[in-house]
């Protein structure tokens, strides 16, 4: 765990070093995704000067499912987005060689090598967003309630993970997984303006079980509004553990398949 | 003469109508995931619908045509990898290639441009046309020949702004080196003042008229609600406002152009 978290420390210096060479673009993911979720909160704002409720959340909740998506969205930039993203990229070249032939989980180096403290404005903002849901909202915010929802908020971050990694790692059995990228797109830009209590039917089922985004904001929402029964719960943490699972044996075997620049 | 300069354009657009050909998965997967606006739409609406009948002037069927139309002409416009296109060979030194063609580059890329317009036009309409089967939409289309000849005038000269508009972003890498993160922005923002998200119309008044005085609004926003049958009175000045932009915007790509191009040295950034 010490060697991992050296490792870590190394690999948050390198990064600092090398964006600082790009000065420009240092902040670049904090102004695209800041512009993202603040148009969101535009486009709901316009909704409900006309409606009052969009099925049983009012205009606070769904700045809350706003902002919390944006704050699991801006961990995702922070942390481990630029270096799961360039997964796919190194398999197809061959240079996940480099990252096997180091000393330490090819995996665990991939996650942090890319750190991007341009983004940490975004976590900020979020928060703010959060602040003005819940005053909008109405909530009495108490020490459980804020306990449930970082519990939750942790999990599907982890959940968040999880995808992005396992979509990746598609490109270990196939020529391409550019359609399964093409996919996550889709299904994310989807759920980021669409909170998980519209969906019924099919939707349900794509969206709450196979890919999964239509759970990840509205759990904690849920969790901070009281609203969460056990059965839901549960079956958060449940598909939480059935995703790393997943991830985890998919990742194992891609690597065990992978032969360099040919695979 | 001038035929000669048409044919070597239609050339251009023919080839790259021709070139999607060797893309095929990209086109079906590239069209299949447009249901994504529709099933926003339809789940969205769906809920807010169950409790009312009407909001802003829309019934829920109106909505749902809006929408498809909306996106039918947000997939047809693909301007956007132009900018991006000129940025990137500009960094890497080999905009040249565009430099040393026999035609003009903005008419190349405005030729480029319609090639996969065209291409794109019929599988869009046999997208549009199964969703409406799917989703059991009532589709609301304007029922004068005006007005549909109106909006696809509109739409079409709403296409020709975005080109220029990307062009002239594009060349903008000349002076300001680094342009993506102000591109990606670009992309969020005229989703919002285009109406691809919303119809402009849920806005307050106040914003609604400052949003008149862009070109957006008249880009995707005019062109589907005259298609729908609504705004017919906003027509004649649509067309005239939007005119009057792509004039502006050629004057300015021609003042940028001719004060930058000479800092292009293709050996790159």
């Amino acid at each position: 765990m010490r060697k991992k978290f050296r490792i870590f420390r190394a690999l948050l210096r390198i990064r600092f070093q090398n964006l600082m060479m790009f000065r420009l673009g240092f902040w670049g993911p904090f102004f695209v995704d800041g512009s993202l979720f603040l148009v969101q909160l535009m486009v709901f704002d316009a909704i409900y000067a006309n409606v009052e409720r969009i099925g049983s959340w009012g205009r606070g909740e769904m700045i809350l499912y706003i902002g919390t998506f944006s704050l699991i969205n801006a961990v995702n930039m922070i942390v481990y987005f630029f270096g799961v993203n360039g997964i796919t990229e190194k398999i197809k070249s061959g240079e996940m060689d480099l990252y096997l032939t180091k000393p330490v989980s090819p995996l665990f180096r991939l996650t942090f090598e890319r750190m991007n403290p341009g983004s940490v404005p975004l976590f900020f903002f979020s928060v703010g967003i959060l602040a003005y849901g819940a005053r909008t909202a109405g909530i009495q915010v108490s020490a459980a309630k804020v306990c449930a929802y970082c519990f939750f908020l942790g999990i599907m971050i982890l959940l968040y993970y999880c995808m992005e990694v396992l979509i990746r790692s598609v490109a270990f059995y196939l020529v391409s997984n550019a359609r399964m990228e093409q996919l996550e797109e889709a299904g994310l830009e989807l759920c980021m303006n669409l909170p998980g209590i519209a969906f019924y039917g099919i939707y349900k089922l794509i969206f709450y079980c196979i890919l999964p985004y239509g759970i990840m904001a509205t759990l904690p929402v849920q969790s901070l509004m009281g609203e969460l029964t056990p059965v839901r719960a549960v079956y958060g943490i449940a598909l939480v553990c059935v995703f790393a699972g997943l991830t985890s044996l998919v990742w194992k075997n891609g690597i065990r398949r992978y032969n360099s620049a040919s695979s | 003469m001038r035929i000669a300069v048409i044919r070597k354009y239609k050339e251009i657009g023919r080839l790259y109508m021709k070139a999607q050909l060797a893309w095929r998965a990209d086109v079906v997967f590239g069209i299949l995931f447009t249901v994504s606006k529709i099933v926003f739409a339809y789940l969205l609406w769906g809920i807010i619908f169950r409790e009312r009948g009407e909001v802003a002037g829309f019934t829920f069927h109106s909505m749902l045509s809006y929408y498809l139309i909306s996106s039918f002409l947000s997939q047809l416009e693909l301007s956007s990898g132009i900018s991006g296109e000129i940025s990137a060979r500009i960094r890497d030194g080999t905009f040249s290639r565009y430099m040393v063609l026999p035609v003009n580059i903005e008419g190349y890329f405005t030729a480029m441009e319609a090639g996969v317009m065209l291409f794109y036009v019929i599988f869009e309409l046999i997208a549009a046309f199964s969703w409406i089967v799917i989703f059991r939409i009532r589709f609301v289309l304007a029922s004068g020949a005006l007005m549909i000849a109106g909006g696809l005038a509109m739409a079409g000269l709403g296409m020709f702004f975005m080109v220029q508009l990307n062009f002239f972003l594009g060349i903008l890498t000349l002076k300001y080196e680094e342009i993506s993160t102000f591109l990606m922005i670009k992309d969020n923002l005229i989703a919002l003042v285009s109406g691809s998200i919303v119809p402009l119309a849920l806005f307050p008044d106040t914003v609604t008229g400052i949003l008149k005085c862009l070109p957006f609004y008249y880009v995707r926003y005019l062109p589907s609600m005259l298609l729908t049958g609504r705004c017919g009175e906003e027509l004649v000045r649509g067309i005239v406002l939007l005119g009057l932009w792509c004039i502006g915007m050629q004057v300015m790509i021609s003042l940028v152009w001719r004060k930058y191009r000479k800092k292009y040295d293709g050996v790159g950034i």
